[in-house]
């Protein structure tokens, strides 16, 4: 075995994994999925607002009046979302992720410092005025370029992580006798890009859904929704074309022994991509009536291109001997199960609550639904009696009570 | 094994600790606080109290903000920092407790979605929805903790795991209930603490006056059966432990314990006096000075579960330099020291080039360095200040010669809080090579 490959091994967790690979590169994807939406959001949402504060007329700063309430939450949901991925991919690819996080230890500390300052300058803006207009654009804006470099370091841990080959020599730079941590080494401008203006598309398509959601609102002007909607659609199209072209930049730089464009998740990734495209140039002069459907196709091709990410992951990683599918599994048939039910029970308790928020948001005050939201209570009480069931259990017959 | 992250003067175990320990205010107060929100909510309702709600108002937005930016955030932050600086103890624990986080993950998401409706809609949907909303963030919050306990609660007493290697068995681990026990009921104290601030700050003094009584009582209740919970987890702590912390071999956990209970005292005094007695003094002021010293409290305690646990990371498995020091038959591992003490530690450290893993006269120093940081550095600073300072503990032994410092370490783990030095005999040397010139260099 080459001596990287030895060492990727011997970096592997002794434990093994508790469950079949695949299932945790599923989860990994669809979760990232969730997570990237929300980000392209937060990031394009900000710059929205600060066009919509200092330049967009009347509509603007009324948009901004919304989105600066939106943001904060949104970026609540950034961070919760982050979490399953975060754990899935140091499941499947240990090695890499501690690796580059341990050689850029200041910089991964930092990123979340970052986060928590744009957290609060968005927040501040929100309660001091923002929310009629008049707050300082000053903290949306070091708020967003804040976000911008979380992003470049999130995007280089990244791609640390997936050239193994250069580990040796970026270590080494790290600072006297490989123990420093204080740099970053990996930068590729149109993997970054191509994740950069995606949040443009994105954002465009919130405007569109928030557009319909307002609709049937007394209080909202019918003429600014309307001006929302297709400044939204625009936006997603000039962006999504932007987007496309960068991406085939991107392309034409990764390694040729690669061939990834005859990849088949990645001519489905941008065959969804182009769908979208053409559906919005299609529908542009009145996009309104067709959010859902433009919402699943961006959805689709967000979804399929971050499968087509962990491909090219893979691409990378096996050209340094390693397959996550080599992995030894000890499944844990129990400890899944636990969170496959829990996983679906979730679920239920989260339609209830988004019904419950759908409604008050159209001004329904008897929002209904008292059945579901009974069974969502009871579905949390069953669950700690189940677990209080189980773990005595098996605390008395391991001797660990009383 | 990984590169190591040297921090300078604090080590990077500390700032783990640090992060941790800050985690502990919004996390459980995000875990507490919510049970005496729906309880004066609910109040309000049936006593046709519509003022007590602007305390609910106010007092959810402190949760909002505090919980949500910077509880989430610390939260993921003890994660990163156990990334960089402990990546083979984090991986460990993720390998075999991945589910439980992710189930765990499910009710975070629980408490976002509904933590935002709650605060968005009080007041623009009927009482019922709303106090429900509240009480399935109070629940998703608990369970969350139910859940976060039993993969600390292993760290220190894997129990029945270190044989079969199974989630369940490592859970509901000898001091799982007592933990669980203590947090959930520490839990109502932070949350009163806080409600008493939040009261502090009404303009309405009859509501301010009426929360301060109650969240008094509440805190204290909080605080007298979470120490009893807390007894109870004394009781049950391993018996090297327990001579660690009252046998008078780690004299610095006792301190902490002495801090703790203090603070708690503190605390206590506040509910009984300013909340349930003369809530009409209770003030801002005072209260966020009590805060402070309840912080003290929670950091002594933090840092004394983790510092009876020495020298693991998983009590029994996995020291606290990231080695395996034991066989998990159940999951095909063996443990790493006899290997690593035959075939050399630096065999494993293949991000260096070749000219660096074999010892020469010539960088024996550097080498050396290298395996002192890999084997010291997670919890001893390599300067002459700072914590555990490796320079003045050895100066203190009187140690100075290379070969001297290369039996030092061969007996290491004649210290029941320490790990044994592993490697070759070789890369001893080397190590102790390095810290003589530590010593020197730092008379």
């Amino acid at each position: 075995m080459e001596p990287l490959a030895l060492y990727l091994q011997h970096l592997r967790d002794v434990s093994g994994l508790p469950f079949y690979p695949w299932l945790f590169d599923f989860l990994l994807v669809l979760t990232f999925t969730l997570h990237i939406l929300a980000v392209n959001l937060v990031l394009g949402g900000t710059l929205v607002l600060l066009w919509g504060r200092l330049f967009g007329g009347s509509y603007g700063r009324r948009l901004s009046r919304s989105l600066s309430r939106a943001l904060p939450i949104t970026l609540s949901w950034v961070i919760v979302l982050a979490v399953a991925p975060l754990l899935f991919i140091q499941v499947l690819y240990d090695p890499f992720w501690y690796f580059s996080n341990v050689i850029s230890a200041w910089w991964a500390l930092a990123f979340l410092a970052l986060i928590a300052l744009s957290f609060s300058l968005l927040y501040l803006y929100y309660l001091r005025g923002g929310y009629e207009g008049a707050g300082n654009p000053l903290w949306p804006l070091v708020a967003f370029i804040s976000l911008l470099l979380v992003a470049v370091i999130i995007h280089a841990l990244s791609l640390q992580a997936l050239h193994p080959e250069k580990w040796p020599e970026w270590a080494a730079k790290g600072g006297t006798e490989y123990q420093s941590g204080g740099k970053l080494f990996a930068l590729s401008l149109p993997r970054l890009l191509h994740f950069l203006l995606a949040s443009m598309a994105t954002t465009g398509i919130f405007l569109l859904f928030y557009a319909r959601y307002f609709r049937p609102r007394a209080d909202y002007d019918p003429n600014y929704l309307s001006w929302a909607a297709r400044t939204g659609a625009r936006l997603a199209l000039i962006f999504s074309l932007l987007q496309a072209a960068v991406g085939i930049w991107w392309l034409l730089s990764l390694p040729a022994e690669f061939r990834f464009y005859t990849h088949p998740l990645f001519l489905l990734g941008a065959g969804f991509g182009l769908l979208f495209i053409l559906y919005l140039l299609l529908v542009r002069h009145n996009p309104e009536p067709h959010a859902g459907r433009i919402g699943a196709l961006l959805a689709a091709t967000v979804f399929f291109m971050s499968y087509t990410r962990e491909a090219l992951r893979m691409k990378y990683l096996s050209r340094a001997g390693y397959s996550f599918a080599s992995y030894p599994v000890h499944p844990s048939w129990s400890s899944t199960a636990l969170f496959l039910l829990t996983f679906l029970m979730g679920l239920v308790i989260l339609g209830y609550v988004g019904l419950v928020v759908y409604r008050a948001g159209r001004g329904q005050k008897e929002v209904g639904a008292h059945g579901w939201g009974r069974l969502s209570v009871l579905l949390s009480w069953l669950w700690i009696v189940v677990m209080v069931i189980i773990g005595l259990a098996l605390s008395f017959k391991n001797g660990a009570l009383p | 094994m990984y590169p190591i992250w040297v921090v300078p003067y604090l080590s990077s175990a500390l700032v783990i600790g640090l992060i941790a320990s800050f985690h502990i205010l919004p996390s459980h107060l995000a875990v507490g606080a919510f049970w005496f929100n729906v309880y004066i909510e609910g109040k309000a309702y049936r006593e046709g109290r519509p003022e007590l709600l602007s305390f609910v108002r106010r007092y959810t937005l402190l949760i909002l903000i505090f919980c949500f930016v910077f509880g989430s955030l610390s939260g993921v932050g003890i994660w990163y920092s156990a990334t960089v600086s402990s990546p083979r103890g984090i991986s460990a624990l993720i390998h075999n407790y991945v589910w439980g986080w992710a189930t765990e993950w499910v009710f975070f998401l629980i408490e976002v979605a509904t933590i935002y409706a709650y605060y968005y809609t009080l007041g623009k949907v009927d009482e019922r929805t709303h106090l429900r909303i509240g009480y399935l963030y109070a629940l998703s919050a608990w369970i969350s903790m139910i859940i976060i306990t039993g993969i600390l609660a292993f760290m220190l007493t894997p129990g029945r795991w270190l044989e079969t290697g199974r989630f369940f068995d490592g859970f509901f681990n000898p001091t799982y209930w007592p933990q669980l026990g203590a947090r959930t009921f520490f839990m109502f104290g932070i949350a009163g603490l806080y409600a008493l601030l939040i009261a502090a700050t009404l303009k309405e003094r009859e509501v301010a006056r009426e929360v301060s009584r109650l969240a008094g009582a509440w805190g204290l209740f909080g605080l007298i059966l979470g120490t009893l919970f807390g007894y109870w987890w004394l009781k049950k702590l391993p018996p090297e432990a327990r001579d660690f912390l009252f046998g008078g071999t780690l004299p610095y956990l006792s301190t902490l314990l002495k801090v703790a209970a203090i603070s708690g005292g503190i605390v206590g005094l506040y509910f009984l006096l300013f909340g349930i007695l003369f809530p009409r003094l209770n003030n801002v002021p005072l209260a966020l000075l009590t805060l402070i010293i309840l912080f003290l409290g929670i950091l002594s305690g933090e840092g004394l579960r983790e510092g009876v646990r020495r020298p693991y990371i998983i009590n029994g498995f996995m020291y606290s330099h990231q080695v395996v020091g034991a066989d998990l038959p159940a999951k095909g591992i063996a443990s790493e020291v006899e290997v690593l003490n035959e075939k050399g530690y630096l065999s494993r450290l293949g991000y260096l080039p070749p000219e660096l893993r074999t010892i020469t006269e010539k960088n024996r120093l550097s080498v050396g360095r290298i395996l002192v940081a890999h084997e010291c550095a997670n919890c001893h600073a390599l300067s002459p200040k700072g914590l555990r300072s490796l320079p003045r503990l050895l100066k203190g032994l009187g140690l100075k010669t290379p070969e001297d410092l290369a039996g030092f370490l061969e007996g290491l783990d004649g210290y029941p809080y320490m790990p044994p030095f592993v490697g070759t005999e070789e890369e001893r040397l080397a190590a102790g090579a390095y810290l003589s010139t530590l010593v020197k260099e730092n008379p």
